[in-house]
Protein backbone atom coordinates (compact mmCIF):
# COMPACT_ATOMS: atom_id res chain seq x y z
CA UNK A 1 0.00 0.00 0.00
CA UNK A 2 1.31 3.02 -0.73
CA UNK A 3 1.68 6.43 1.41
CA UNK A 4 -0.55 8.20 -0.85
CA UNK A 5 -3.23 5.94 0.28
CA UNK A 6 -2.34 6.48 3.54
CA UNK A 7 -3.20 10.15 3.23
CA UNK A 8 -6.56 10.17 1.36
CA UNK A 9 -7.77 11.54 5.02
CA UNK A 10 -4.82 14.18 5.93
CA UNK A 11 -3.27 14.00 9.28
CA UNK A 12 -4.42 17.59 10.45
CA UNK A 13 -8.34 16.28 9.73
CA UNK A 14 -7.36 13.40 11.91
CA UNK A 15 -5.97 15.61 14.86
CA UNK A 16 -9.24 18.44 14.26
CA UNK A 17 -11.42 15.41 14.69
CA UNK A 18 -10.14 14.21 17.94
CA UNK A 19 -9.93 17.94 19.08
CA UNK A 20 -13.23 18.21 18.16
CA UNK A 21 -14.51 15.18 19.74
CA UNK A 22 -12.36 16.51 23.21
CA UNK A 23 -14.20 19.83 23.22
CA UNK A 24 -17.73 17.70 22.79
CA UNK A 25 -16.57 15.74 25.73
CA UNK A 26 -15.34 18.41 27.72
CA UNK A 27 -18.59 20.64 27.25
CA UNK A 28 -20.90 17.91 28.12
CA UNK A 29 -19.19 16.81 31.08
CA UNK A 30 -19.22 20.42 32.47
CA UNK A 31 -22.24 21.46 30.94
CA UNK A 32 -25.61 20.13 32.56
CA UNK A 33 -28.32 22.48 31.83
CA UNK A 34 -30.99 20.69 30.33
CA UNK A 35 -33.82 22.37 28.19
CA UNK A 36 -36.75 24.40 29.93
CA UNK A 37 -40.03 22.43 30.89
CA UNK A 38 -41.57 22.34 27.71
CA UNK A 39 -45.08 24.70 27.53
CA UNK A 40 -47.00 21.47 28.34
CA UNK A 41 -45.72 21.58 31.67
CA UNK A 42 -46.64 25.27 32.44
CA UNK A 43 -49.60 26.40 34.32
CA UNK A 44 -51.11 29.45 32.76
CA UNK A 45 -54.07 31.44 33.72
CA UNK A 46 -52.28 34.57 31.63
CA UNK A 47 -55.32 34.95 29.68
CA UNK A 48 -57.75 34.98 32.45
CA UNK A 49 -55.41 37.58 34.34
CA UNK A 50 -55.79 40.46 31.71
CA UNK A 51 -58.80 42.60 32.38
CA UNK A 52 -59.67 45.28 29.48
CA UNK A 53 -59.14 48.78 31.22
CA UNK A 54 -62.82 49.96 29.62
CA UNK A 55 -64.07 46.49 32.32
CA UNK A 56 -62.78 48.32 35.36
CA UNK A 57 -65.30 50.72 36.51
CA UNK A 58 -63.76 52.08 39.26
CA UNK A 59 -60.80 54.29 40.35
CA UNK A 60 -58.80 54.00 43.34
CA UNK A 61 -58.44 56.23 46.22
CA UNK A 62 -55.63 57.12 48.84
CA UNK A 63 -55.83 53.90 50.97
CA UNK A 64 -56.33 53.70 55.06
CA UNK A 65 -53.31 52.04 56.71
CA UNK A 66 -54.99 51.97 60.18
CA UNK A 67 -51.14 51.16 62.28
CA UNK A 68 -52.61 47.58 63.24
CA UNK A 69 -50.38 44.51 62.44
CA UNK A 70 -51.48 41.51 60.40
CA UNK A 71 -55.16 43.41 59.82
CA UNK A 72 -57.85 40.45 59.14
CA UNK A 73 -61.79 41.90 59.30
CA UNK A 74 -63.39 44.99 58.29
CA UNK A 75 -66.54 46.76 58.53
CA UNK A 76 -68.76 49.95 57.79
CA UNK A 77 -71.32 50.95 60.47
CA UNK A 78 -74.54 52.78 58.72
CA UNK A 79 -73.29 55.87 60.57
CA UNK A 80 -70.77 56.68 58.40
CA UNK A 81 -67.60 55.15 60.26
CA UNK A 82 -65.52 51.75 59.96
CA UNK A 83 -64.45 49.21 61.82
CA UNK A 84 -61.18 48.01 61.49
CA UNK A 85 -60.19 44.73 63.30
CA UNK A 86 -56.59 43.19 63.45
CA UNK A 87 -54.10 41.82 65.53
CA UNK A 88 -55.96 41.84 69.41
CA UNK A 89 -57.12 44.98 68.12
CA UNK A 90 -60.37 46.84 66.72
CA UNK A 91 -60.05 50.49 65.95
CA UNK A 92 -63.10 52.11 64.89
CA UNK A 93 -62.34 55.12 62.51
CA UNK A 94 -64.03 57.82 60.73
CA UNK A 95 -64.36 57.45 56.52
CA UNK A 96 -61.23 59.17 56.11
CA UNK A 97 -59.43 57.26 58.09
CA UNK A 98 -59.07 58.87 61.14
CA UNK A 99 -59.13 57.12 64.12
CA UNK A 100 -61.68 57.76 66.82
CA UNK A 101 -60.96 54.92 69.24
CA UNK A 102 -59.04 51.98 69.57
CA UNK A 103 -59.70 49.04 71.54
CA UNK A 104 -57.24 46.11 72.54
CA UNK A 105 -58.56 42.65 72.45
CA UNK A 106 -57.92 39.70 74.05
CA UNK A 107 -57.90 37.47 70.84
CA UNK A 108 -57.93 38.19 67.84
CA UNK A 109 -60.81 38.43 65.81
CA UNK A 110 -61.82 36.64 62.10
CA UNK A 111 -64.46 38.77 61.94
CA UNK A 112 -66.49 42.20 62.83
CA UNK A 113 -69.79 43.50 61.96
CA UNK A 114 -72.11 46.50 62.70
CA UNK A 115 -75.18 45.81 63.45
CA UNK A 116 -78.27 47.97 62.90
CA UNK A 117 -79.13 48.99 66.68
CA UNK A 118 -75.39 50.77 66.74
CA UNK A 119 -73.72 47.59 68.70
CA UNK A 120 -70.21 45.88 67.48
CA UNK A 121 -69.96 42.18 66.81
CA UNK A 122 -66.85 40.68 67.04
CA UNK A 123 -66.39 36.84 65.43
CA UNK A 124 -62.99 34.83 67.09
CA UNK A 125 -62.39 31.36 65.79
CA UNK A 126 -65.25 29.95 67.90
CA UNK A 127 -66.49 33.03 69.91
CA UNK A 128 -68.99 36.05 69.09
CA UNK A 129 -68.71 38.73 71.55
CA UNK A 130 -71.42 41.58 71.24
CA UNK A 131 -70.14 45.53 72.25
CA UNK A 132 -72.69 48.28 72.79
CA UNK A 133 -72.13 51.05 70.68
CA UNK A 134 -69.40 52.71 72.94
CA UNK A 135 -67.51 49.36 72.25
CA UNK A 136 -68.09 48.28 76.13
CA UNK A 137 -68.51 44.46 76.34
CA UNK A 138 -71.81 43.67 76.53
CA UNK A 139 -72.29 39.26 76.69
CA UNK A 140 -70.63 36.94 74.56
CA UNK A 141 -71.05 32.96 73.82
CA UNK A 142 -69.37 29.73 72.06
CA UNK A 143 -70.04 28.82 69.51
CA UNK A 144 -71.37 24.99 69.45
CA UNK A 145 -69.11 22.43 67.90
CA UNK A 146 -65.04 21.34 68.31
CA UNK A 147 -64.85 21.84 64.76
CA UNK A 148 -66.18 25.92 64.84
CA UNK A 149 -64.30 28.33 62.81
CA UNK A 150 -66.35 31.35 62.38
CA UNK A 151 -65.14 33.49 59.30
CA UNK A 152 -68.01 36.02 58.77
CA UNK A 153 -70.60 37.94 61.09
CA UNK A 154 -74.04 40.11 60.12
CA UNK A 155 -76.91 41.24 62.18
CA UNK A 156 -80.44 42.93 61.69
CA UNK A 157 -82.19 44.29 64.27
CA UNK A 158 -82.97 41.05 66.71
CA UNK A 159 -80.77 37.83 65.54
CA UNK A 160 -76.52 37.16 64.49
CA UNK A 161 -75.77 35.14 61.77
CA UNK A 162 -72.56 33.80 62.37
CA UNK A 163 -70.79 31.88 59.29
CA UNK A 164 -69.14 28.50 60.65
CA UNK A 165 -67.02 27.20 57.86
CA UNK A 166 -65.87 24.47 60.41
CA UNK A 167 -69.18 23.01 60.66
CA UNK A 168 -70.33 24.29 57.32
CA UNK A 169 -73.40 25.81 58.58
CA UNK A 170 -74.69 29.15 59.09
CA UNK A 171 -76.06 30.02 63.03
CA UNK A 172 -78.43 32.25 63.74
CA UNK A 173 -78.54 33.41 67.36
CA UNK A 174 -80.63 36.10 69.31
CA UNK A 175 -78.47 38.99 70.87
CA UNK A 176 -78.88 37.27 73.97
CA UNK A 177 -76.52 34.38 72.16
CA UNK A 178 -79.85 31.78 71.86
CA UNK A 179 -78.89 29.64 69.06
CA UNK A 180 -82.31 30.13 66.86
CA UNK A 181 -81.76 28.15 63.42
CA UNK A 182 -79.34 26.25 61.76
CA UNK A 183 -79.22 27.69 58.30
CA UNK A 184 -77.78 26.14 54.95
CA UNK A 185 -77.55 22.25 56.01
CA UNK A 186 -78.50 19.62 53.41
CA UNK A 187 -81.91 19.19 53.95
CA UNK A 188 -83.34 17.31 50.95
CA UNK A 189 -87.03 17.43 52.32
CA UNK A 190 -86.77 21.29 52.26
CA UNK A 191 -84.87 21.48 48.73
CA UNK A 192 -81.76 22.91 50.72
CA UNK A 193 -78.69 21.55 48.33
CA UNK A 194 -76.45 22.18 51.31
CA UNK A 195 -73.38 24.25 51.90
CA UNK A 196 -70.02 23.28 50.39
CA UNK A 197 -67.47 24.99 52.56
CA UNK A 198 -64.03 23.52 51.77
CA UNK A 199 -61.84 26.64 53.45
CA UNK A 200 -62.34 29.08 55.34
CA UNK A 201 -63.59 31.36 52.75
CA UNK A 202 -67.15 31.50 53.56
CA UNK A 203 -69.28 35.15 53.84
CA UNK A 204 -72.73 36.50 54.86
CA UNK A 205 -74.11 39.68 54.30
CA UNK A 206 -77.73 41.68 54.19
CA UNK A 207 -78.98 43.21 51.34
CA UNK A 208 -80.25 46.46 50.48
CA UNK A 209 -83.87 45.53 51.21
CA UNK A 210 -82.86 43.39 54.53
CA UNK A 211 -82.76 39.81 53.14
CA UNK A 212 -80.20 37.83 54.25
CA UNK A 213 -77.83 36.01 51.66
CA UNK A 214 -74.68 33.39 52.30
CA UNK A 215 -71.89 32.46 49.64
CA UNK A 216 -71.59 29.03 48.86
CA UNK A 217 -68.00 28.55 47.51
CA UNK A 218 -68.26 25.28 46.79
CA UNK A 219 -71.09 26.03 44.12
CA UNK A 220 -69.61 28.91 43.21
CA UNK A 221 -72.83 31.60 43.78
CA UNK A 222 -75.07 32.81 46.85
CA UNK A 223 -78.26 31.93 48.47
CA UNK A 224 -80.64 33.40 50.00
CA UNK A 225 -82.70 32.25 53.04
CA UNK A 226 -84.96 33.57 55.54
CA UNK A 227 -84.69 33.61 58.95
CA UNK A 228 -86.14 30.27 59.86
CA UNK A 229 -83.73 28.76 57.38
CA UNK A 230 -86.16 28.49 54.46
CA UNK A 231 -84.06 28.82 51.04
CA UNK A 232 -85.77 31.52 49.00
CA UNK A 233 -83.07 31.85 45.88
CA UNK A 234 -80.20 30.69 44.50
CA UNK A 235 -77.67 31.79 41.61
CA UNK A 236 -74.56 29.84 41.02
CA UNK A 237 -71.71 30.74 38.58
CA UNK A 238 -68.69 28.11 38.10
CA UNK A 239 -66.66 29.50 35.12
CA UNK A 240 -62.83 30.74 34.72
CA UNK A 241 -64.77 33.69 32.43
CA UNK A 242 -64.83 36.96 33.93
CA UNK A 243 -68.63 36.92 34.70
CA UNK A 244 -68.00 33.79 37.19
CA UNK A 245 -66.38 32.39 40.16
CA UNK A 246 -63.40 29.85 39.77
CA UNK A 247 -62.00 27.44 42.32
CA UNK A 248 -63.02 25.63 44.71
CA UNK A 249 -63.77 28.70 47.44
CA UNK A 250 -65.16 31.39 45.73
CA UNK A 251 -66.40 34.26 45.63
CA UNK A 252 -64.51 34.27 49.34
CA UNK A 253 -66.13 37.85 49.99
CA UNK A 254 -68.98 39.90 49.90
CA UNK A 255 -70.93 43.10 50.16
CA UNK A 256 -73.82 45.35 48.75
CA UNK A 257 -74.13 48.35 48.03
CA UNK A 258 -77.11 51.10 48.99
CA UNK A 259 -78.85 49.81 45.95
CA UNK A 260 -78.47 46.38 45.93
CA UNK A 261 -75.46 45.50 43.30
CA UNK A 262 -73.40 43.18 44.83
CA UNK A 263 -69.75 42.91 44.90
CA UNK A 264 -67.65 40.10 45.20
CA UNK A 265 -63.98 39.48 46.26
CA UNK A 266 -62.39 36.12 44.86
CA UNK A 267 -59.00 34.32 45.97
CA UNK A 268 -56.57 32.40 43.94
CA UNK A 269 -57.46 34.63 40.72
CA UNK A 270 -58.02 37.97 43.11
CA UNK A 271 -60.79 40.16 41.18
CA UNK A 272 -62.93 42.16 43.00
CA UNK A 273 -65.69 42.27 40.68
CA UNK A 274 -69.38 44.43 40.76
CA UNK A 275 -72.66 42.76 40.01
CA UNK A 276 -76.41 44.15 39.48
CA UNK A 277 -79.27 43.32 41.04
CA UNK A 278 -79.97 40.85 38.44
CA UNK A 279 -76.67 39.05 38.91
CA UNK A 280 -75.83 40.82 36.00
CA UNK A 281 -71.59 41.90 35.81
CA UNK A 282 -71.08 45.37 35.59
CA UNK A 283 -67.82 45.38 35.33
CA UNK A 284 -64.42 44.74 37.74
CA UNK A 285 -63.56 46.90 40.55
CA UNK A 286 -60.17 45.99 40.37
CA UNK A 287 -58.55 43.03 38.19
CA UNK A 288 -55.71 40.62 39.32
CA UNK A 289 -53.10 42.86 38.44
CA UNK A 290 -53.90 45.30 41.05
CA UNK A 291 -53.32 42.67 43.52
CA UNK A 292 -50.13 41.61 42.47
CA UNK A 293 -46.51 41.68 44.48
CA UNK A 294 -44.76 42.40 41.47
CA UNK A 295 -46.58 45.38 39.18
CA UNK A 296 -47.33 43.32 36.09
CA UNK A 297 -45.26 40.61 36.87
CA UNK A 298 -46.79 36.54 37.09
CA UNK A 299 -48.72 35.25 39.81
CA UNK A 300 -46.67 34.31 42.89
CA UNK A 301 -47.99 32.15 45.59
CA UNK A 302 -45.78 33.45 47.84
CA UNK A 303 -45.98 36.77 47.37
CA UNK A 304 -49.34 37.40 46.32
CA UNK A 305 -52.23 37.50 49.24
CA UNK A 306 -55.82 37.31 48.97
CA UNK A 307 -57.93 40.03 49.34
CA UNK A 308 -58.99 39.11 53.44
CA UNK A 309 -62.05 40.99 53.60
CA UNK A 310 -64.19 43.66 52.24
CA UNK A 311 -66.63 45.89 52.40
CA UNK A 312 -69.27 48.84 51.39
CA UNK A 313 -69.09 51.91 53.18
CA UNK A 314 -72.16 54.68 53.84
CA UNK A 315 -70.93 56.41 50.82
CA UNK A 316 -70.65 53.22 48.34
CA UNK A 317 -67.40 52.99 48.63
CA UNK A 318 -65.46 50.26 47.99
CA UNK A 319 -63.21 49.20 50.65
CA UNK A 320 -60.89 45.80 50.84
CA UNK A 321 -58.22 44.84 53.20
CA UNK A 322 -55.28 43.82 50.95
CA UNK A 323 -52.96 41.67 53.69
CA UNK A 324 -49.55 41.96 51.53
CA UNK A 325 -50.25 45.98 52.31
CA UNK A 326 -51.80 45.50 55.61
CA UNK A 327 -53.91 48.17 54.26
CA UNK A 328 -57.17 49.26 53.25
CA UNK A 329 -57.55 49.75 49.92
CA UNK A 330 -60.94 52.25 48.80
CA UNK A 331 -62.20 52.54 45.66
CA UNK A 332 -65.12 54.52 44.24
CA UNK A 333 -67.23 53.24 40.95
CA UNK A 334 -66.78 56.19 38.33
CA UNK A 335 -70.30 56.29 36.87
CA UNK A 336 -73.98 55.12 39.34
CA UNK A 337 -75.04 52.34 38.16
CA UNK B 1 -21.21 -37.53 72.49
CA UNK B 2 -22.00 -39.49 69.42
CA UNK B 3 -19.69 -39.16 65.83
CA UNK B 4 -22.50 -38.38 64.41
CA UNK B 5 -23.51 -35.12 66.41
CA UNK B 6 -19.49 -33.62 66.37
CA UNK B 7 -19.46 -30.25 64.03
CA UNK B 8 -16.85 -30.47 62.07
CA UNK B 9 -14.25 -27.25 61.59
CA UNK B 10 -15.27 -27.32 58.33
CA UNK B 11 -18.92 -27.11 58.49
CA UNK B 12 -18.66 -24.95 61.74
CA UNK B 13 -16.49 -22.40 58.92
CA UNK B 14 -18.91 -22.55 56.52
CA UNK B 15 -21.60 -21.47 58.90
CA UNK B 16 -19.56 -18.60 60.14
CA UNK B 17 -18.74 -17.05 56.82
CA UNK B 18 -22.56 -17.53 55.45
CA UNK B 19 -23.24 -15.61 59.07
CA UNK B 20 -20.62 -12.86 58.35
CA UNK B 21 -21.73 -12.35 54.45
CA UNK B 22 -25.48 -12.01 55.83
CA UNK B 23 -24.78 -9.90 58.13
CA UNK B 24 -22.74 -7.67 55.83
CA UNK B 25 -25.04 -7.83 53.25
CA UNK B 26 -27.84 -6.76 55.97
CA UNK B 27 -25.93 -4.32 56.56
CA UNK B 28 -25.70 -2.70 53.44
CA UNK B 29 -28.97 -3.12 52.66
CA UNK B 30 -30.56 -1.16 55.97
CA UNK B 31 -29.79 2.34 56.11
CA UNK B 32 -27.42 3.30 58.18
CA UNK B 33 -28.07 5.74 61.43
CA UNK B 34 -28.04 9.24 60.36
CA UNK B 35 -28.48 7.94 56.60
CA UNK B 36 -30.16 11.12 54.58
CA UNK B 37 -32.51 11.02 51.29
CA UNK B 38 -33.17 13.89 48.79
CA UNK B 39 -36.79 15.50 49.57
CA UNK B 40 -38.66 18.45 47.96
CA UNK B 41 -40.22 20.42 50.61
CA UNK B 42 -43.67 21.30 49.33
CA UNK B 43 -43.45 25.07 51.21
CA UNK B 44 -40.83 25.99 49.43
CA UNK B 45 -41.89 24.37 45.67
CA UNK B 46 -42.89 27.13 42.61
CA UNK B 47 -43.82 24.23 40.15
CA UNK B 48 -41.76 25.26 37.56
CA UNK B 49 -41.75 21.84 36.16
CA UNK B 50 -37.73 21.19 36.34
CA UNK B 51 -38.80 18.02 38.50
CA UNK B 52 -40.19 16.46 35.26
CA UNK B 53 -37.05 17.41 33.23
CA UNK B 54 -33.94 17.54 35.30
CA UNK B 55 -34.03 13.93 37.32
CA UNK B 56 -31.72 11.78 35.84
CA UNK B 57 -34.79 9.48 35.78
CA UNK B 58 -37.06 9.26 33.02
CA UNK B 59 -40.02 9.30 33.60
CA UNK B 60 -38.48 11.62 37.08
CA UNK B 61 -39.04 10.03 40.66
CA UNK B 62 -41.06 12.92 41.64
CA UNK B 63 -44.09 12.32 41.37
CA UNK B 64 -47.56 14.18 42.81
CA UNK B 65 -48.90 13.12 45.98
CA UNK B 66 -52.88 13.76 47.00
CA UNK B 67 -53.49 15.09 50.71
CA UNK B 68 -57.00 13.79 50.88
CA UNK B 69 -57.45 15.00 54.38
CA UNK B 70 -57.06 18.72 52.99
CA UNK B 71 -58.37 18.18 49.48
CA UNK B 72 -62.04 20.15 49.00
CA UNK B 73 -63.21 17.30 46.28
CA UNK B 74 -64.46 20.17 44.34
CA UNK B 75 -65.96 19.78 41.31
CA UNK B 76 -64.69 22.82 39.34
CA UNK B 77 -61.08 21.32 40.97
CA UNK B 78 -58.11 23.94 39.59
CA UNK B 79 -56.02 20.52 39.76
CA UNK B 80 -57.65 18.62 37.62
CA UNK B 81 -59.17 20.79 34.81
CA UNK B 82 -57.77 23.28 32.61
CA UNK B 83 -58.36 26.45 33.23
CA UNK B 84 -60.24 27.31 29.76
CA UNK B 85 -62.08 23.68 30.20
CA UNK B 86 -65.57 23.96 28.40
CA UNK B 87 -67.09 21.42 30.50
CA UNK B 88 -66.78 20.06 34.17
CA UNK B 89 -66.21 16.84 32.96
CA UNK B 90 -63.34 13.98 32.41
CA UNK B 91 -62.52 14.87 28.68
CA UNK B 92 -59.37 14.72 27.42
CA UNK B 93 -59.94 18.58 26.36
CA UNK B 94 -60.15 19.61 29.95
CA UNK B 95 -57.91 17.83 31.73
CA UNK B 96 -54.95 20.13 33.04
CA UNK B 97 -52.64 16.83 33.08
CA UNK B 98 -50.45 16.56 30.24
CA UNK B 99 -49.96 12.71 30.83
CA UNK B 100 -53.54 12.13 32.15
CA UNK B 101 -52.45 11.09 35.33
CA UNK B 102 -55.49 12.35 37.16
CA UNK B 103 -58.70 10.11 37.79
CA UNK B 104 -61.68 11.94 38.80
CA UNK B 105 -64.30 10.05 40.49
CA UNK B 106 -68.20 11.43 41.40
CA UNK B 107 -68.84 10.48 45.02
CA UNK B 108 -71.86 12.44 45.41
CA UNK B 109 -73.12 16.07 44.03
CA UNK B 110 -71.01 17.86 43.68
CA UNK B 111 -67.96 15.93 45.27
CA UNK B 112 -65.57 14.17 43.06
CA UNK B 113 -62.19 12.21 44.25
CA UNK B 114 -59.15 12.99 42.19
CA UNK B 115 -56.87 9.69 42.34
CA UNK B 116 -53.04 10.02 41.04
CA UNK B 117 -52.05 7.02 38.65
CA UNK B 118 -48.14 7.10 39.75
CA UNK B 119 -47.35 5.08 36.98
CA UNK B 120 -48.65 7.73 34.41
CA UNK B 121 -47.37 10.81 36.46
CA UNK B 122 -44.31 12.68 35.45
CA UNK B 123 -44.17 15.13 38.00
CA UNK B 124 -44.53 18.21 36.24
CA UNK B 125 -46.29 19.81 39.32
CA UNK B 126 -49.03 21.64 36.46
CA UNK B 127 -51.58 20.18 38.66
CA UNK B 128 -50.09 21.72 42.11
CA UNK B 129 -49.84 24.88 40.73
CA UNK B 130 -53.22 24.73 39.68
CA UNK B 131 -54.54 23.04 42.80
CA UNK B 132 -52.54 25.93 45.04
CA UNK B 133 -53.90 28.75 42.97
CA UNK B 134 -57.18 28.02 43.31
CA UNK B 135 -57.62 25.21 45.77
CA UNK B 136 -56.43 23.97 49.14
CA UNK B 137 -53.60 22.93 48.12
CA UNK B 138 -53.84 19.08 48.47
CA UNK B 139 -51.94 18.18 45.41
CA UNK B 140 -47.92 18.15 46.07
CA UNK B 141 -44.99 17.07 44.73
CA UNK B 142 -42.43 14.44 46.20
CA UNK B 143 -39.43 12.46 45.72
CA UNK B 144 -40.88 8.69 46.25
CA UNK B 145 -37.91 7.15 47.77
CA UNK B 146 -38.86 3.57 46.37
CA UNK B 147 -37.96 5.06 42.67
CA UNK B 148 -34.95 7.55 43.31
CA UNK B 149 -31.57 6.29 42.60
CA UNK B 150 -30.01 8.63 45.47
CA UNK B 151 -27.68 10.45 43.22
CA UNK B 152 -24.78 11.60 45.72
CA UNK B 153 -25.74 15.45 43.98
CA UNK B 154 -29.30 15.34 42.86
CA UNK B 155 -29.88 16.82 39.52
CA UNK B 156 -33.33 18.48 40.65
CA UNK B 157 -31.66 20.24 43.49
CA UNK B 158 -28.83 21.49 41.67
CA UNK B 159 -31.82 23.35 39.09
CA UNK B 160 -34.19 24.27 41.66
CA UNK B 161 -35.40 27.61 41.39
CA UNK B 162 -36.94 27.47 44.81
CA UNK B 163 -34.03 25.65 46.73
CA UNK B 164 -36.97 23.21 47.85
CA UNK B 165 -34.85 20.16 48.05
CA UNK B 166 -32.97 19.29 51.13
CA UNK B 167 -31.35 15.96 52.50
CA UNK B 168 -33.52 14.69 55.75
CA UNK B 169 -33.22 11.75 57.67
CA UNK B 170 -34.08 8.30 55.52
CA UNK B 171 -36.12 7.64 59.15
CA UNK B 172 -38.70 10.21 57.88
CA UNK B 173 -38.11 10.16 54.19
CA UNK B 174 -41.31 12.14 53.20
CA UNK B 175 -42.23 15.46 53.87
CA UNK B 176 -46.10 15.39 54.21
CA UNK B 177 -48.82 17.83 53.91
CA UNK B 178 -51.30 18.32 56.96
CA UNK B 179 -54.70 19.67 57.32
CA UNK B 180 -53.72 23.56 58.38
CA UNK B 181 -55.44 24.57 61.64
CA UNK B 182 -58.93 26.19 60.02
CA UNK B 183 -58.36 24.26 56.98
CA UNK B 184 -61.26 22.57 55.73
CA UNK B 185 -61.12 19.47 53.33
CA UNK B 186 -64.31 17.07 53.08
CA UNK B 187 -62.84 14.20 55.07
Amino acid sequence: MSDENHRLIPLWMWVAVACAAVGAAVWLALNSRRPDPPESFRYDVGEFEQVEPERVIAIELAPITPGIPGLRALAATPDGALLVAGEKTLLVCGLDGVERVRYALSTTPECVAAAPNGRILLGTVNHVEVRDPAGKPEHSWAVPGERAHLTSIAADESSVYVADAGNRVVLRFDYGGELQTRIGEKDAARDIPGLIVPSPCFDVAFDNTGAFWAVNPGRHGLEQYRPSGELVSAWYRPSMAPDGFCGCCNPAHMAFCSDGALVTAEKGLVRVKLYSVDQKLLGFIAGPAAFRATPGGPFSPELDMPVLDLAVDAQDRILVIDGRANAVRVFQVKEPH
Amino acid sequence: MSAGNTVRRRDFLRAAAALGVGGAVWKAAAPAAGATVWQLDPQKCVQCGRCATECVLSPSAVKCVHSYQICGYCDLCGGYLQPSARDRDTGAENELCPVSAIKRTYIEDPFFQYTIDEALCVGCGKCVKGCALFGNGSLYLQVKQDLCVHCNECAIAKACPGDAYRRIPAEQAYLLKTRPEGGNGQE
